[in-house]
């Protein structure tokens, strides 16, 4: 009697994960052994495959333009993720204070999660053009005029602002779900105890969003791996090359210079560096929190 | 009566088994998918024995990414349209595309579509496996209106008298003499540096694919860059000017293909009427009475060695390409101009010419369009160019000659 229920309950346990199963080993399964194969073949989609095992790997850290997109994805990071995060933070703050009409707020913001790349890399391609409407105001105020596309260091800063104006209600919100678990005892407490507005937030409210901030640098650090519609249409990877990103390298390696194998193994890299980065992050940022 | 049903279901399964099933694939274009449609449904009616299966090419990134897919995974097409030279020239060399002059008729056809010193263009290694289906010169627009005012009634025609009216209508970051450079995108270079090496050397070719050389390092390679510089270090051009400058009079001209002509007259009507379209520039010396060259943006259709049926397929290019009708209704559709050579001789033409005199300036340089080098390594050379060649001057990061010299050496290195 015993067997015969364990033979059904692993029915029906086959039969609610059989579907997802097939799923994952269809489109996550076959696509990965297929991945980890070219990345140790030379290939070119006509020709038969040909093994050469590690000689994509060892080609890809003698690439000059591999180093070059792998201090710029550090670079684009450096500006993205403090601008990213701060920002969030602050928006979060504010949903919180804000009492009436939050959700209209939290949809405004989340308009920009949901559109177009394509489109809105074209709004800011005349916003931040030579002669767009932010250097008019410039020009007419300060009298200068600023290369944001042009000049190499600010076509990074400005491909990390549009992203961060993309993602700052999205990381809201997480960060916002995060404030609300807050306890308003705490602060009612510690205000009892003498804790002016700055200490309530770096000894209560940080700490107590460790789990929310840790997610959202864990977001925006593979975000900043798969950058690849903006620099695409607004640069083209310049100035210089140095808006160039690993996506667009990948593609370009496989669909244009046709050599699947070496775009594998860069694919097998980045995918290695940014858990990589996340391993660390983890490490470094996140803290256990308990809140009784 | 059972005996008719069964014959009329032997016939059908007979006809079935026997007859020919050729998968052809088009651009992803509105224009060319309504050609396409009517000409295909027109050849299927007339010949059950050849029956074609047209799509376009499956969505992907790019035309080139769907083939490539296709061809990883053994489901290519029969046929296929959109093919550039870069492209075509992988294709070649993987040995996948069948050589079209391995056909008997296949130089009645090219000279039936008058098109036997187009496809001289197209030639690998002694063999023709593209045939080019249209040649969009890369022409300069002019804003007529603008010209008018500063005092000049005809567009400029060589690098000084350029650098004249852009020094008279420049005001740095409001409004440019033209622009230059296009972008900053491999492909960006076709529509630039090879444009204006065409136009300033009589068409000459940049590289030579087979001795791995970079020819464009000479006199007229460093007349073109010195006119680039010439352009940016006098605050002549930029880069970077939001979308669509040309029509907003923040540039006085740009360099632009056919398919623009009917952006133009739709957004922009008012403009439209005061564009002066002219060759690219050329420099002082370049004889008044010569044709000028242009690059040639040019796509081209292939047969996949793979096919089983060459002979039909081969029949359905014939049908299509033999049939000048096609071709002016393939103009009339798309606003691209077939690569033919009598395209202003031929009075069948003519009429359309004359309705259209925006779309005549582009026909009357077909003749002078060159496409670009047969190269597989297209993308790479161009690369070098953009960052090793135009950024170097649009940044003043060296000389031009400097630049144009070390390109070269790169292109020749990469090439090898």
């Amino acid at each position: 009697m015993r067997k015969r229920l364990k033979t059904i309950d692993a029915i029906k346990g086959w039969s609610l994960s059989g579907g997802y199963l097939v799923y994952t080993a269809i489109f996550w399964g076959y696509p990965f052994v297929w991945l980890l194969i070219l990345a140790l073949s030379k290939w070119n989609y006509f020709t038969p495959r040909k093994f050469i095992w590690f000689d994509n790997f060892i080609k890809l850290f003698q690439d000059e333009l591999f180093w070059r997109v792998f201090l710029n994805t550090f670079n684009f990071m450096l500006y993205f993720i403090p601008m990213v995060l701060g920002l969030s933070l602050l928006f979060a703050l504010g949903l919180k204070k804000v009492k009436m009409f939050r959700t209209f707020f939290i949809l405004a913001f989340l308009v920009a999660n949901v559109s177009s790349g394509v489109a809105y890399s074209i709004i800011f391609q005349k916003l931040f053009a030579i002669n767009g409407p932010l250097n008019s105001i410039t020009r007419s105020i300060f009298g200068i005029t600023i290369p944001w596309f042009s000049s190499p260091q600010l076509a990074t800063l400005s491909i990390a602002m549009m992203v961060t104006w993309k993602f700052i209600g999205y990381y809201g919100l997480i960060l916002f779900s995060g404030l609300q678990a807050i306890p308003e005892s705490l602060y009612e407490s510690a205000e009892l105890d003498g804790a002016g507005k700055m200490t309530r937030f770096f000894r209560i409210t940080l700490p107590l969003i460790n789990p929310s901030i840790v997610m959202v640098l864990v977001l925006s650090l593979t975000l900043t791996f798969g950058i690849f519609t903006e620099p695409f249409l607004i640069t083209g990877g310049g100035p210089m090359r140095t808006t160039y990103t690993f996506q667009m390298l990948i593609y370009t390696t496989a669909f244009q210079k046709i050599n699947p194998g070496y775009a594998s193994a860069l694919a097998i890299i980045v995918a290695l560096l940014s858990y990589g980065c996340v391993l660390l992050t983890r490490k470094l940022v996140e803290r256990e929190v308990e809140m009784v | 009566m059972k005996k008719l049903i069964l014959l009329t279901v032997f016939l059908c399964l007979v006809s079935g088994l026997l007859g020919v099933e050729l998968v052809f694939w088009t651009a992803p274009n509105p224009l060319q998918e309504s050609f396409w449609k009517e000409v295909v449904s027109e050849w299927n009616q007339n010949n059950p024995d050849i029956q074609i299966k047209w799509s376009t090419i499956p969505a992907a990134g790019s035309s080139e990414e769907a083939i490539l897919t296709s061809i990883a995974s053994g489901r290519m097409p029969d046929i296929c349209t959109n093919i550039f030279s870069g492209f075509a020239a992988q294709l070649i060399e993987a040995d996948i595309l069948v050589p079209l002059n391995s056909f008997p008729d296949f130089w009645e056809l090219m000279e039936k579509r008058k098109m036997t010193s187009i496809v001289e263009s197209w030639k690998f290694g002694n063999d023709y496996y593209v045939l080019p289906i249209y040649s969009n010169p890369i022409m300069m627009w002019w804003r007529s209106d603008i010209l008018k005012e500063l005092g000049y009634d005809r567009p400029p025609r060589t690098y000084s008298e350029i650098y004249e009216i852009s020094e008279k209508y420049s005001v740095p970051y409001e409004k440019y003499g033209t622009l230059v450079v296009m972008g900053r995108n491999w492909y960006d270079r076709w529509y630039d540096f090879i444009t204006y090496y065409y136009a300033a050397s009589e068409g000459s070719p940049y590289l030579d694919v087979e001795k791995a050389r970079a020819l464009f390092n000479n006199d007229t390679g460093k007349e073109v860059v010195t006119f680039i510089d010439t352009m940016f270090r006098n605050n002549w051009t930029a880069v970077d000017l939001g979308s669509n400058p040309f029509y907003f009079g923040v540039v006085l001209g740009g360099i632009f293909g056919p398919w623009e002509i009917n952006q133009a007259r739709n957004l922009f009507p008012d403009v439209f009427d005061h564009i002066a379209i002219a060759p690219p520039p050329v420099p002082d010396d370049y004889p008044e009475d010569k044709p000028i060259y242009t690059f040639a943006d040019t796509k081209g259709l292939v047969m996949f060695a793979t096919t089983k049926h060459k002979e039909a397929a081969w029949k359905f290019i014939k049908w299509v390409y033999s049939d000048i009708e096609k071709d002016r209704k393939w103009m009339e559709v798309t606003n691209l101009p077939p690569a033919r050579e009598d395209l202003l001789s031929n009075p069948i033409f003519q009429e359309y010419m004359d309705e259209n005199p925006k779309f005549s300036a582009y026909a009357s340089h077909v003749a002078y369009a060159v496409p670009p080098a047969l190269t597989t390594k297209t993308v790479e050379v161009q690369d070098i160019l953009t960052t090793f060649l135009i950024e170097q001057i649009m940044y003043g990061k060296s000389t031009p000659f400097e630049a144009l010299s070390d390109a070269a050496t790169r292109v020749r290195r990469e090439l090898f």
